[in-house]
């Protein structure tokens, strides 16, 4: 119970501190800004061509939102632990109650909580967009920003274990760049192996196209951004058992990286 | 309240403390010394369990230290040589932060209290970035002393501070020792460890060099004692003729002024004034010369220094 008490502390103050940050307001700006244009876009095609091709019409910008709140979120996730470690203020608290556990499930419960509260923000913002173009607030719009919540929580703890092995917000920084980057190369590499045709591939580049997809595979459960795709096309598959499932993963790997951030911090300790 | 046992931490193959055996009572001022790099901040962070020993064992409060037992660190205040403070924060933010974590029952209150004491009340809303090295220290006795601990570890606590500031936080641990509590203070800042202190420890290359009352130290370290000596007349004559006393071990003039060595096998001091008269000074003055914690410190600590040239020698 104390623990949850200590948590609770980190989480209280935290939250307040982040909820009044100029940095947070811009990321939603930004995202808005961006799902504006796209719908823009939509919405003059739909003009043109006089016809609706989507049955889920606001969900591909909520999914370009979504992407904006993640970077954002695991920049400020991946950052969290080695902010404090570079300014001491970690080790402070270590001194008294608090413990790798109560310190990094504050810190998750901090940065989901403004994700979720992003999601409400977008909820009302695509809600005024629906009574204004007419473009419906589906019941599938509803399903993807609940299953967003599932899916920034994969964001969010991606970024604590980045955060939990670096000392410096330098090295977390380039850390998340350096693995994000990774995992956007082999994917964009992968893709375009697939483009050719298999007869028309050297044996070695067949074997490079072949260990590239098990690469790909299982990077696809490692990169949370994976789970954001796998996630949002459930929705559109209509498929309950699969959006489950989805949820199902998303718990697993949420869990999986916090026990392992916990497990990691406690090695690493306090000091940058 | 705190005990180490064979204590021992290696950093890639090198000792940083080797074998420390460390014994500290209830209501003892303890002083923990060594020069820069000896183990001193080593050993502290290894008592308050942030990082774990290479082998040995830790006995805080009566308890063998376990990784994350909070229920002892709740019972333990800590201030360090840097005070790690979030700038963003007022004073009165920060110990509210701190005190809803140790969950200290009428915060409010207990945190004008500490902020009285320490004299920043009146900055209790200013930032913390905006704090001098000096009240940043003074908050972070506040934060510490905030849930009422049995125990209170200080790494460093004047380094860099004015005198002013010393003195302040010098008062402070005196009053908060004689409200029962135990004090452990790292420090290399000698004279401040010699006031505060009843019982000190000297470490060196992260080995125990001696462990005692200051006293004891101090005399374990003597092998004469010291007497300065003011006469009626100039002394220069004096010199040759006390060295044919057995029991003068050497002396020195100045003046009319006199250091004597004697031998400690017992009190000399009313043969010496008997020859001294007999030679014709009347003594103005005499008094014993102690030797200061810093002079003990540095005897022990070329001491160790030699034996461990030797053992490397030998090596």
């Amino acid at each position: 119970m104390r623990a949850v008490r200590v948590m609770q502390t980190l989480f209280k103050r935290d939250f307040l501190y982040s909820l009044y940050s100029f940095g947070y307001y811009v990321a939603l700006f930004a995202s808005f800004i961006v799902s504006s244009f796209i719908l823009k876009n939509f919405l003059d095609s739909i003009g043109e061509e006089d016809i609706l091709v989507s049955a889920y019409p606001l969900n591909y910008p909520l999914y370009i939102t979504l992407i904006i709140i993640s970077l954002y979120l695991v920049i400020i996730s991946g950052v969290s632990i080695s902010r404090e470690r570079e300014q001491g203020t970690l080790e402070v608290l270590f001194y008294g109650p608090v413990t790798p556990g109560s310190f990094l499930w504050g810190k998750y419960l901090k940065d989901l909580c403004l994700g979720m509260v992003a999601l409400g923000f977008t909820a009302v913002y695509f809600y005024f967009v629906s009574l204004l173009t007419n473009l419906g607030f589906t019941l599938g719009l509803v399903k993807a920003l609940i299953m967003s919540i599932f899916l920034l929580s994969c964001v969010v703890s991606f970024g604590l274990f980045v955060s939990s092995f670096t000392g410096r917000i330098r090295s977390s920084v380039l850390a998340l760049v350096a693995i994000l980057g990774a995992f956007l190369a082999i994917q964009l590499g992968y893709n375009a192996l697939l483009g050719f045709e298999k007869e028309s591939l050297s044996v070695p580049m067949l074997y490079v196209r072949q260990t590239m997809s098990y690469v790909f595979r299982g990077i696809s459960w490692v990169s949370p951004f994976a789970y954001l795709n796998r996630g949002l096309d459930s929705v559109v598959l209509e498929s309950p058992l699969l959006y489950v499932a989805n949820i199902g993963y998303a718990v697993v790997y949420s869990l999986v990286f916090m026990f392992l951030s916990v497990y990691v911090m406690g090695k690493k300790g306090v000091k940058a | 309240m705190i005990q180490t046992v064979n204590l021992t931490k290696e950093f890639n193959g090198f000792k940083a403390v080797d074998n420390l055996n460390l014994q500290v009572e209830k209501g003892d001022i303890y002083g923990f010394l060594g020069p820069n790099g000896a183990g001193k901040t080593t050993t502290i962070m290894m008592i308050l369990g942030l990082i774990p020993p290479t082998s040995g064992k830790i006995f805080l409060l009566g308890e063998e230290l376990r990784p994350n037992n909070v229920a002892i660190k709740r019972r333990v205040g800590v201030v360090s040589e840097n005070q790690y403070l979030y700038k963003e924060m007022t004073a009165e933010e920060y110990l509210t932060f701190f005190g809803e974590l140790y969950e200290v029952p009428n915060v409010q209150k207990r945190i004008e209290e500490l902020l009285e004491a320490v004299g920043l009340w009146g900055d209790r809303n200013k930032k913390l970035g905006a704090y001098s090295k000096g009240m940043q220290q003074k908050l972070a006795f506040a934060r510490a002393l905030l849930h009422d601990p049995e125990l209170l570890i200080l790494d460093e606590p004047v380094a860099n501070l004015d005198p002013t500031s010393i003195k302040q936080i010098r008062d402070l641990i005196e009053e908060e020792n004689r409200k029962g509590r135990t004090v452990f203070v790292s420090s290399h800042i000698l004279s401040e460890v010699e006031r505060l202190c009843k019982k000190v420890a000297i470490i060196n290359r992260g080995r125990l060099l001696a462990e005692d009352t200051m006293d004891n130290i101090k005399r374990r370290l003597t092998d004469t004692v010291r007497l300065e000596i003011e006469l009626s007349q100039n002394a220069e004559s004096l010199s040759s003729e006390l060295s044919t006393l057995p029991f003068v071990k050497g002396s020195t003039v100045d003046g009319n002024k006199l250091e004597v060595h004697l031998q400690t096998d017992r009190d000399y001091r009313l043969d010496l004034s008997r020859f001294l008269y007999e030679k014709g000074f009347l003594v103005l003055a005499m008094k014993t010369k102690e030797m200061s914690l810093e002079e003990a410190f540095i005897t022990i600590t070329q001491q160790n220094i030699s034996l461990l040239a030797r053992e490397e020698g030998k090596a």
